[in-house]
């Protein structure tokens, strides 16, 4: 059995974690497909706290000592995936950045050049 | 052939100047371009005082990435080889033709100006050390030889400048030789000295040196096994 507690704080985990989202998106300062992750982590919590039987099965199934320890392992999995997603996603930014960076300067030479081209005519 | 120096600079006002003024007075020859990375002291005024060919980025981006600026501007500009060039008067600008000569001599992809060829010369403390360490990596992983990978002065040849001005995560690094080592570049190296540095201040403390140790030789390893 997953104690009532434990079942108790996923809920109110989820409802937080859903408002404070909610309330990101509303004032502009996340983007609706970041959001989904936490929605459907927090979807996911509501469903392991209202429903015990799934947790306690596949805690039985996979050789657990408790289903509380399942519940804990779903939550570091999914945190994992997210600093793994979070991690490339900012490679991604930073290469994007430094792009921009040079191409800017880049540009900004040849238009200098320019000028001086014309000046010098 | 046409020859680029790329003289990435980052916070080099004390001697921007005197390098840019010994290497076009040795090598006239030679075509430079500094790239000012985002520098928050005077190196945009020595710049503009001197009427210096340059780009400047808008941020600090880091080494690769100034570095990596000048090889787009070398590609775009139709360059045949670019050698990169310390800011800080460490680099002497006379090899700057031979090393030109062996890239053309050797039909080479990289050249390395190394302190170490002849074994006159060998780099001490912690430095020595890794340089040596990355060597013997470089050579298990790919067979060739080379004495002085973390000499910053190195020659590219038109396919690197392509490399370096298209590719993704491609850095002037000692793991990048191993990396063109390992698709069949040619990396060859002649002989050179090098001056101390002549201002600013060295990036190689022992803290440094550990972290760009462990990222240079698991770069190495990962190149060998992953790309």
């Amino acid at each position: 059995m997953i104690p009532f507690q434990l079942r108790l704080i996923l809920v109110a985990g989820a409802l937080l974690a859903v408002w404070i989202v909610a309330r990101q998106i509303r004032k502009n300062k996340m983007l609706v497909e970041d959001a989904i992750f936490w929605m459907v982590t927090a979807f996911v919590l509501v469903v392991l706290a209202v429903f015990p039987g799934i947790a306690t099965s596949l805690a039985q199934l996979l050789g657990f000592m408790s289903p509380a320890n399942f519940v804990y392992l779903v939550v570091i999995a999914l945190l994992l995936w997210k600093a793994f997603t979070n991690s490339a996603e900012i490679s991604r930014l930073k290469a994007k950045v430094t792009e921009l960076a040079q191409e800017i300067a880049l540009a900004h030479m040849d238009e200098k050049d320019g000028r001086t081209d014309r000046e010098s005519r | 052939m046409r020859v680029l120096a790329v003289i990435p600079a980052y916070n080099e006002e004390e001697c921007l100047a005197d390098t840019v003024d010994e290497l076009s007075r040795t090598c006239p020859d030679v075509d430079y371009l500094v790239v000012n990375d985002g520098s928050k002291d005077g190196t945009q005024s020595v710049i503009d005082r001197e009427h210096m060919r340059a780009v400047s980025l808008p941020v600090n981006t880091g080494l690769t990435s100034g570095f990596r600026t000048g090889m787009k501007y070398a590609a775009r500009h139709g360059y045949d080889a670019v050698v990169q060039f310390d800011a800080d008067g460490q680099h002497v600008p006379s090899y700057i033709p031979k090393m030109a000569r062996a890239l053309e001599d050797h039909a080479a992809d990289i050249v390395i100006a190394s302190r170490c060829l002849d074994g006159s010369y060998r780099l001490s403390g912690p430095r020595g050390l890794g340089s040596r360490l990355i060597s013997f990596l470089i050579r298990a992983t790919t067979g060739t030889k080379i004495t002085d990978p973390t000499s910053g002065m190195r020659m590219y040849g038109r396919k690197m400048i392509d490399l370096f001005a298209h590719g993704f995560d491609i850095a002037p690094e000692p793991d990048m030789l191993a990396y063109v080592a390992s698709r069949g570049g040619t990396v060859v190296e002649i002989q050179t000295k090098m001056r101390e540095r002549q201002g600013g201040e060295s990036y190689f403390h022992l803290g440094n040196v550990i972290k760009y140790m462990s990222r240079t030789c698991l770069s190495i390893l990962m190149f060998r096994f992953l790309r």
